[in-house]
């Protein structure tokens, strides 16, 4: 299928309840193609920007475009969207729920049974199948409506808050699902507030704090943007007293690797030159990017709400 | 339109598969079976198991009538000699020989009072029974003293009112008076199916929509299907179990004239008035009508329970809301026992046009014959409007309130749902 414009774009976006700003002034624009991350802690105004795009809320002011027109009828059913509730027909057999779900969106009957079992095996539920839903983990019940989600195969996918809830290792498996939807050709736009997946997965990230856009930017370039300058060094052996270095302006030890902060105007290639002049082997000498979660709160002050241990420093 | 059959679909497959559904289904005439069959035997265990009676006659006249016609009713009754002595059969009661005795005396002959004496009251059976026994043989005796005695004991049978239809023959007025009954017995069980379909199924819609408003499932549906196409499905398919429902009740009752009925009356004939009651059962006429009822009322109330489920948060919340409805299903029934009860007025013919009471209202009227055919139209007419209007109202309340989380609109906002929806 042919994407041609904008997959979403936002603008000028305000939505209030009551007395509460849940989301001021936001513009933003998702090209087709791309994994988004829609990032902010909670209550920062994610869900409602989503819902917003689904046209399940309506904004007060601004414009909501899903595949250049409003998000009406014909364009929702484009999408694949796993809403943060998780909703899900408890009382119904895993198996009959997927098959329903496929039907309203389109699928034939037998169509929508195989593509639920070849997606039930994968997702490890194969065993599940005619179980009632409510017999289920969160976690796994989590992964049903995921597969609710890509069922019909629509051309994006907005998943909020897609990882939230799961093990590490079921984490992992739909990272890789997610990535390899994207390699299709499809558009993921995703919410989280764990800045770690956010990094691994998003080719262009928003930050959201406070209801409001804080950076909207392709990642690569942000990082590259917001370098910090520090040098990560590990030496094979005794290390030398690196603090003494002209170059340096500080150092610290993380590990076995020191993070030296450099003099302004000093390029990192100097630092070889010293260790050369050292005499010490080098195991590892890298050019520290700054965390997401470092932009963050560079940016917007802390998160807070972050339930992601502190990820500063110890890159690979 | 393929996804409003899916929605259907799974809205009847997964409510006929629950165990509600089949205790409700089957539970009802068992239920009805077995609440007839233990009080029978109740009844008849306990007339059963205690019958050693003695009859003392102090009056010489009564007491073989008495034996006999207590011997019909099934006791067992040993005739003492009447120079027994009251002490002897005390005693005997107390021993527990003799469960009680009865004395007839002079009063017993005048005017059919009699003493029973036990450790125990009798039973309200075998008061009745025993008394009714005594009283006709004193009856009997004394009209037996008279000269015109056996005129005197026609007017016990309680007379007769014979109705001479004016312009028919016997056979048409025969047809008529079957027809009545017909009409009658159908008008009320139409009647009662109806009031428990509105009542029961549309409170089903309102718990189906309020559980996928609660549970965010809705949220996934409506990016696939418009919110019309699933209200309608819901609807359809919550109808289609009702239906379903009534359709196994009414197999059951023809199952029951079709075979039980004949079996049972080659088995006993004291069972035959039963046959009769095959010729009573309704015309296919009277069932379409039935559901023509059925749909208009049914769509006009599960619009708007849908509507309310809706609106609300939770159950409560919804349980004040329906109020209302729930009144107006209400109302019509009872004014319809009125009618049942042959306490009908002409007015309540007109009341039976308003759309909201017409299906229990109208349906047994047409089906009895008490309305002319234009009546029936005229309301079959304007309910089908009324459904259309609140189908309408309806459908963009919906549209509005399954997504909105937010309290349970004031009647302004609603107004407004309905406005801009």
């Amino acid at each position: 299928m042919t994407q041609n414009g904008t997959a979403v774009r936002l603008s000028g976006v305000r939505k209030t309840f009551g007395a509460h700003t849940a989301v001021a002034d936001l513009d933003l624009t998702i090209e087709p193609g791309t994994i988004y991350g829609l990032l902010g802690p909670n209550g920062s105004g994610k869900t409602t920007t989503i819902r917003m795009m689904m046209g399940i809320l309506l904004p007060d002011s601004g414009s909501v475009e899903l595949f250049g027109g409003p998000p009406d009828f014909g364009r929702r059913s484009r999408v694949g969207y796993l809403p943060e509730e998780r909703g899900v027909y408890e009382k119904m057999k895993v198996l009959d729920q997927l098959v329903f779900f496929g039907e309203i969106r389109g699928l034939a009957r037998s169509m929508a049974r195989t593509r639920a079992e070849e997606w039930l095996d994968r997702l490890g539920l194969g065993d599940w199948a005619s179980k009632k839903v409510q017999a289920l983990s969160k976690g796994m019940q989590q992964k049903v409506q995921f597969i609710s989600t890509v069922l019909h195969d629509p051309e994006m996918l907005i998943l909020d808050e897609p990882f939230s809830g799961l093990d590490p290792i079921n984490q992992d498996v739909l990272e890789e699902i997610v990535l390899e939807e994207k390699e299709r050709g499809k558009t993921i736009l995703f919410s989280t507030h764990l800045m770690e997946q956010a990094e691994r997965l998003c080719e262009r990230v928003c930050l959201i704090s406070r209801s409001r856009k804080v950076l909207d930017d392709d990642l690569k370039e942000l990082k590259r943007r917001e370098r910090s300058g520090v040098v990560a060094v590990e030496f094979e052996g005794e290390a030398p007293s690196v603090a003494a270095w002209p170059e340096v302006l500080d150092a610290q030890q993380v590990g076995d690797a020191f993070h030296m902060s450099l003099h302004d105007g000093v390029r990192p290639e100097k630092i070889l030159d010293a260790v050369l002049a050292e005499g010490v082997s080098l195991r590892r000498f890298e050019l520290l990017e700054p965390r997401l979660h470092e932009i963050f709160v560079r940016h917007a002050g802390d998160p807070g709400d972050d339930d992601a241990p502190s990820e500063t420093g110890g890159a690979s | 339109m393929k996804q409003v059959w899916s929605v259907i679909r799974r809205e009847y497959v997964e409510r006929v598969k629950t165990r509600a559904f089949i205790l409700s289904t089957l539970g009802m005439p068992l239920l009805m079976i077995g609440i007839m069959a233990v009080v029978g035997f109740v009844a008849f265990l306990s007339e059963q198991s205690e019958r050693q009676i003695a009859l003392i006659d102090l009056n010489g006249q009564l007491g073989e009538r008495v034996q006999q016609a207590l011997d019909r009713a099934g006791y067992d009754v040993e005739l003492a000699a009447p120079e027994t002595s009251a002490e002897d059969l005390d005693q005997q009661v107390l021993d527990e020989e003799l469960e009680a005795y009865v004395v007839l005396d002079d009063t017993t002959a005048s005017e059919a009072v009699f003493r029973y004496r036990s450790k125990e009251p009798p039973g309200s059976v075998r008061s009745q029974l025993m008394r009714s026994a005594v009283v006709e043989e004193v009856v009997d005796l004394r009209l037996g003293q008279l000269e015109d005695g056996e005129s005197v004991r026609r007017l016990f049978e309680g007379g007769s009112l014979e109705y001479e239809p004016v312009g028919l023959d016997e056979e048409e007025a025969e047809e008529a008076e079957a027809e009545r009954i017909t009409g009658m017995i159908t008008g009320i069980a139409g009647g009662l199916i109806l009031y428990i379909m509105m009542l029961a199924y549309g409170a089903q819609t309102l718990q189906s929509v309020l559980e996928e408003k609660q549970s965010r499932v809705v949220e996934l549906v409506i990016s696939s299907l418009r919110p019309w196409q699933l209200m309608l499905g819901k609807i359809v398919g919550v109808g289609a179990v009702g239906l379903t429902q009534v359709a196994i009740w009414i197999a059951c009752v023809a199952l029951l004239a079709g075979l039980a009925l004949p079996s049972l009356i080659a088995a006993a004939s004291d069972f035959e008035e039963l046959a009769e009651f095959r010729q009573y059962l309704p015309g296919p006429g009277a069932v379409l009508l039935l559901v023509v009822f059925f749909l208009l009322g049914y769509f006009l109330y599960s619009s708007l329970f849908a509507a309310v489920g809706a609106m609300c948060r939770n159950l409560q919340e919804a349980g004040q809301t329906q109020a209302p409805l729930i009144v107006l299903i209400i109302v019509p029934f009872m004014l319809q026992m009125m009618t049942f009860q042959g306490n009908s007025m002409p007015w309540m013919n007109w009341v039976a046009l308003f759309p909201f009471f017409s299906p229990i209202m109208m349906y047994p009227r047409a089906v009895m014959g008490d309305v002319p055919a234009w009546m029936v139209a005229v309301s079959i007419v304007l309910m089908a409007l009324t459904v259309w209007g609140a189908a309408w109202v309806a459908g963009r309340i919906y549209k509005v309130g399954i997504l909105s989380q937010g309290n349970r609109p004031s009647p302004r906002e609603l107004l407004r749902w309905i406005r801009e929806a």
